[in-house]
């Protein structure tokens, strides 16, 4: 049975895929007890990670939680609605340009935005908000427009050939044939902003959140409740991913993907 | 024995056509012209053959053929059955995107669509009211065999029941004519069964249905086909082969006395034959 562990692409069957997950957690465990003991250690032990748990639940978590998840939210709403409609125009060359000009833009730094958005905006929320909403738009553009450009020829064609006019084809084929698609990039981009609420959120402290947790817990170097946070942000993180694919699954019976 | 027919009215006219893209000329100098075949004892539409080799312009030709491709020369006629009849004849007019059905050989449906919906939207610019427009899918559904999956999506269809949407849909949408490019490409044999029975179910419904369609299998193009073309490069005044796709012959299988049988004669493998000859050389 081992040997068939590492055969390349060999097919397991489930009760072999749980056995091993179960021997890479066994793993995983055991280098964290075994790297957690002594006096230099790396990582804080169990106990002192439960410990910042509970510490960190005493402290309000619950609040802190659904201010990181309500201002993810409004963000990605904002954002999602700006790149839809630079994103279904894009078919018009006049408009091209400016969707692929804002696709580039992803590989601007964080900071330089900051700057010009703080003479705009008149208060640290709204910040907070529109520097998510820049980011994750420049992103969606860019999954949005390759989800277009996947688009098979076919498709456009079988439309023509049902008389379809041009506004009917971006209509019928863009934007209700690729519906589930919308969610898919929601979902697959929704980990990159999660992963910038610690930023976002160290704007504005008295808003709390997750991201301001862990930087007063960084401060402190209260490595429990740091790896602590970190747990409770990958599992909501995971939680959303799920969440947005049974959506997408449950909403569109013809997404197969 | 040969089948008695009539031919009247032109039903497709083709002049002088030619597609290119940029300095690559694809298909040049297309010319052929089909007419309304009538036989006394059946409704009785026209089934048109094209083949040829890979990359002679047979794709090219049908896409000009649908008005997906607008021509670089010549024009593709069919009757504006739109228009009143003047002097006994049915004005033409260029085809233009819609006029003429065209599935492609994967046979693509709207994604998001079910059967139901598909061919509800094929028909929305018919000049049917509501009811009959109901009444008319109703019909197609039942004869069809698509009734109990009417309202299944692409995905969850089985390929022959594919085939049989995608054709339909563009009966409701365009009318007399369906261009299929390679619709047995990569079936098996219950499903070239399927496409088989299709096309019959077409040409039975209507005198003026006209189905055109290419294939490698020449067996099958003289079995189905009362025309059938050969595409193939032609050759210059030296003798030498020139990289573009025109018609090298025409076979009329009605006047042959091969159109119309079940099953393949001697003639008709004699046909095969003498076909396969032609596209070897081209």
């Amino acid at each position: 049975m081992l040997k068939k562990w590492f055969r390349p692409f060999e097919a397991v069957d489930v009760k072999q895929r749980l056995t091993i997950t179960a021997v890479w957690v066994v793993l995983f465990a055991g280098y964290w007890v075994i790297a957690s003991q002594g006096s230099k250690h790396l990582f804080p032990t169990p106990a002192q990670v439960w410990a910042g748990m509970q510490s960190l639940y005493a402290e309000g978590l619950v609040v802190h939680i659904a201010s990181s998840l309500g201002l993810c939210l409004q963000a990605a709403a904002i954002s999602l609605l700006i790149s839809l409609a630079v994103v279904y125009l894009s078919p018009l060359p006049a408009i091209k340009p400016i969707a692929v000009f804002l696709s580039r833009l992803r590989y601007l730094p964080l900071t330089g935005i900051t700057f010009y958005l703080t003479i705009l905006v008149t208060n640290a929320r709204s910040m907070q908000v529109w520097v998510l909403v820049v980011f994750m738009s420049l992103y969606f553009i860019t999954s949005l427009l390759g989800v277009l450009k996947d688009i098979p020829v076919d498709e456009i064609n079988h439309a023509r050939s049902l008389k379809c006019s041009r506004w009917e084809i971006l209509w019928e084929v863009v934007i209700k044939g690729r519906l589930d698609y919308v969610l898919d990039v929601l979902r697959q981009n929704l980990a990159i902003i999660w992963m910038m609420l610690v930023t976002v959120e160290s704007i504005l402290v008295a808003a709390g959140g997750l991201g301001v947790l862990i930087k007063n817990s960084d401060k402190f170097a209260n490595h429990g409740r740091i790896v602590a946070l970190q747990i409770i942000i990958l599992l909501i993180g995971l939680l959303l991913d799920w969440v947005l694919q049974v959506t997408r699954k449950g909403l569109f019976r013809y997404s197969t993907y | 024995m040969a089948i008695k027919y009539e031919q009247k009215d032109t039903i497709l006219h083709v002049e002088n056509l030619s597609v290119a893209y940029g300095e690559k000329v694809i298909i040049s100098n297309v010319n052929f012209t089909e007419k309304d075949t009538v036989r006394a004892d059946k409704a009785q539409g026209q089934t048109i053959a094209f083949v040829g080799r890979s990359g002679r312009g047979k794709s090219t030709l049908f896409r000009a053929l649908t008005g997906l491709e607008a021509p670089t020369t010549g024009m593709v006629l069919i009757p504006d059955y739109e228009k009143k009849i003047v002097n006994g004849q049915q004005p033409a007019k260029k085809v233009k995107e819609g006029d003429v059905g065209f599935v492609d050989q994967k046979y693509t449906l709207f994604r998001h669509k079910t059967i139901y919906q598909s061919l509800k939207f094929a028909c929305r610019k018919t000049s049917l009211s509501d009811a009959e427009k109901e009444e008319k899918i109703k019909q197609y559904l039942h004869d069809w065999g698509l009734d109990s999956c009417k309202n299944q999506y692409p995905n969850e269809l089985s390929g022959g029941q594919r085939q049989r949407t995608a054709i339909l849909e563009q009966l409701l949408s365009s009318g007399y004519y369906m261009v299929l490019d390679e619709p047995f490409s990569g079936l098996d044999v219950g499903n070239i069964q399927n496409v088989k029975d299709a096309f019959w179910l077409i040409n039975d419904s209507n005198e003026l249905n006209t189905i055109i369609f290419s294939t490698h299998d020449i067996d099958l193009a003289v079995e189905l086909a009362d025309s059938l073309y050969v595409l193939g490069y032609g050759k210059n005044e030296k003798g030498n082969l020139v990289q573009t796709g025109t018609v090298l012959k025409h076979f009329d299988l009605k006047e042959m006395g091969l159109a119309w049988h079940d099953g393949l004669t001697k003639d008709h493998l004699d046909l095969v034959k003498e076909v396969k000859e032609i596209m070897l050389a081209s």
